[in-house]
């Protein structure tokens, strides 16, 4: 027992005066047997109950014991400034009513006040700020402070119908059983405001990572993600569709854990895929993340490597704020870091500059940006973990089968007391002849060209080729999507092969070529005849082909 | 991603629509709209700069000319910006575009080009006829 809780005064109009010694003292047999009944209030079996049971067990052995007819626990508010009715039996109300009383005023305001026991013989007499116990009729009262570590947490008071002198007995009793219960209360109170934390922090995570990847045309993509065991980490990663065959792909990593690193994780992502989106370079990116991270309160600091794919080129661009190394993985030999020069993490200065680095992607090799809770072990070098990151990843030949190889080798055996993330890029093998079909719908024009660009480009076609062949086809692959008559359903057919130097195309769709109608058509077919060199329309029984060819001028 | 951003300004009365991307059969006809919905009827023409456009095929033209064509029946005027060596210069001239809208290398040429082939803009006091109702 705190020394405060030990002055014990009676309320009422004379307050102040000393309690002890007011009522006739039971005798020693039955004070014995209501220590005995106390005990019970120290079950180990109390403290595997939550809260709500807590308190609830709690009330009824006090009813029982000191033989009353009410009581109720009311718990001090985050601020401590009132006291709130958490539990009660005989004065449920209070807690439906959600009565709130002032530290300071009433009967149980001024325990937690003056952290003394208070006895008032009759509540008609007494400054009572609670209305419900009058309203039920409550003669008198003895209430105690609950203490934790010398900290008032609340109040614990009892009431009776009948006017009743409480004893010293009856006072020391409910002091004892508050001393008893109050830190359970504290530590399942604690408890709870941690597990609502933690659950709201891993919604606020799922919530805040991609739900499924994009589809960008030229590029299979593939990433996982594994929460911490305990925690709540700040790992993220992103993909980004940016225009043009453009890809960006993020992965971050906020330090710390928990909400906070959560919500900053939330406010990072989009941030980068804010300037991302812009089409700024990868290096400005994380600049301009770092500037806008100077501006957020309770700022902390993340690693972050951005990157930016070329699906047409094959280009890649990173920039890494003090972030481990993406990892490139051919199909055979050995798995190499990228030398990406680690700028500061994002948050740690007020002007960094971070370095771009640019690797040709081939078509066979694969990208993988992860976090360090991937090759980070406790108790071992962070060389011996990058080192079987790179033994792990060896021999991979697609995005998922890396992500899965990794995470066999590296999560699985870990003890994920970090979270981790990674993505994996590769690019999509573009074969030398194409033969596709299509769906004919407007909305896939843009993949098509998308798709012949980077065909294209392996031929040696210069700027203007690729201009050219592009537009000619679109034009063709337009004509064959307003051909078909069922749509939804209808499709068309593209062939293209290059030889000697020339490009071949063919469009066929299951329509009837249209003699151009209006002007719309009839410049879509100028334009293909002025792109190209060789144009010829065959309609046939089953349909319209577009046969054009264009030597590439390089 | 979307294939195409439209950003709109007003440089006195002209307005100014920016497209960023590539335009087709796919997105044409709501470009058109959305830029012929910023027109007033008091507006002296449109500026369509087309700088940061990779690329526009025939439905693209289309849209140009039917906007074109009803801004003509308002007497209001219209440019293009396509810059030197831009890619899609390619199409418009298949279509003869420079000399049937008319085009400037800049935003800043295009629009003076625009006010000199409209009457009233050298007088900004004149009141606009088309504004009076």
């Amino acid at each position: 027992m705190q020394g405060g809780g030990e002055h014990i005064r009676q309320g009422g109009p004379g307050e102040g005066q000393e309690f002890l010694g007011i009522g006739p003292d039971e005798s020693t047999d039955l004070a014995a047997e209501k220590v005995t009944h106390l005990y019970r209030l120290g079950d180990p079996a109390l403290s595997e109950l939550n809260l709500e049971q807590l308190l609830r067990e709690l009330l009824n052995r006090v009813r029982e014991i000191l033989q009353v007819d009410t009581v109720a626990i009311l718990l001090l508010d985050e601020r401590r400034e009132f006291l709130e009715a958490r539990a009660a039996v005989g004065i449920e109300e209070e807690v439906e009513r959600g009565v709130r009383i002032p530290v300071g005023r009433g009967f149980a305001g001024r325990i937690a006040a003056e952290r003394a026991a208070i006895y008032i013989g009759d509540v008609e007499h007494a400054e009572i700020v609670n209305p419900i116990l009058r309203e039920k009729g409550i003669r008198s009262l003895l209430g105690v402070p609950l203490i934790v570590e010398a900290e008032v947490i609340g109040v614990l008071h009892v009431g009776t119908l009948q006017p009743r002198t409480f004893t010293n007995d009856d006072a020391v009793l409910l002091q004892m059983a508050a001393a008893r219960v109050a830190p359970g209360i504290e530590r399942a109170r604690l408890f709870q405001a941690l597990e609502r934390e933690h659950q709201l922090a891993v919604a606020l995570q799922r919530s805040l990572l991609p739900e499924h990847l994009p589809d960008v045309a030229g590029v299979t993509v593939s990433a996982r993600y594994f929460p911490a065991r305990d925690e709540v980490g700040g790992d993220w990663y992103d993909v980004i569709d940016l225009d043009r065959g453009l890809v960006g792909v993020v992965i971050g990593d906020v330090v710390g854990h928990g909400a906070r690193a959560a919500a900053l994780m939330g406010q990072l992502r989009t941030a980068v895929r804010a300037y991302a989106i812009e089409g700024m370079a990868v290096d400005v990116v994380l600049q301009r993340v770092n500037r806008l991270l100077q501006t957020i309160r309770l700022r902390g600091m993340a690693t972050a490597a951005y990157a930016v794919f070329d699906s047409e080129s094959g280009q890649l661009s990173v920039a890494s704020a003090g972030h481990p190394p993406p990892v490139i993985v051919p199909p055979s030999g050995d798995p190499q870091f990228l030398e990406v020069d680690p700028g500061p993490p994002l948050g740690a200065i007020s002007h960094p500059s971070f370095a771009t680095t640019t690797h040709k992607l081939t078509g066979e090799e694969i990208l993988l940006l992860y976090t360090d809770g991937l090759i980070e072990v406790r108790g071992e070098s962070l060389q011996a973990g990058l080192d079987r990151l790179l033994e792990a990843a060896r021999g991979a030949t697609s995005a998922d089968g890396l992500c899965r190889g990794v995470t066999r080798a590296l999560v699985a055996s870990a003890d994920t007391e970090d979270d981790v993330a990674l993505v994996a890029l590769r690019h999509t093998a573009i074969p030398d002849e194409l033969a596709l079909t299509f769906p004919a719908d407007p909305t896939v024009l843009a993949d098509v060209r998308q798709m012949l660009r980077r065909w294209i480009h392996q031929f040696g076609a210069g700027r203007e080729d690729v201009g050219a062949v592009t537009l000619a086809c679109g034009e063709a692959c337009a004509n064959a999507i307003e051909h078909a008559y069922s749509p939804g359903r209808a499709s068309f057919e593209l062939e293209a092969r290059a030889e000697r130097g020339v490009v071949t195309l063919a469009v066929r769709d299951s329509g009837r070529w249209r003699p151009p109608r209006g002007d719309n058509r009839g410049r879509g077919l100028m334009i293909i005849k002025a792109s190209m060199d060789d144009v010829e329309i065959r309609p046939s029984a089953t349909g319209t082909e577009v046969l054009m060819s264009r030597r590439l001028r390089g | 991603m979307s294939l195409v951003r439209l950003e709109t300004r007003t440089e006195g009365r002209v307005l100014v629509a920016m497209l960023n991307g590539e335009i087709d059969m796919s997105n044409a006809a709501g470009l058109g709209a959305a830029i012929s919905n910023q027109l007033s009827n008091a507006s002296l023409g449109l500026v369509v700069d087309l700088t940061e456009v990779e690329y526009l095929d025939s439905a693209a033209l289309h849209m140009l000319f039917e906007l074109r064509r009803r801004l003509g029946t308002r007497g209001q005027a219209m440019r293009l910006v396509v810059p030197p060596g831009a890619i899609i210069a390619q199409a418009l001239e298949i279509m003869d575009v420079p000399r049937t809208i008319g085009v400037g290398e800049t935003p800043d040429a295009a629009l003076q080009s625009l006010l000199q082939a409209v009457p009233e803009a050298g007088s900004p006091a004149a009141p606009n006829p088309e504004a009076e109702h």
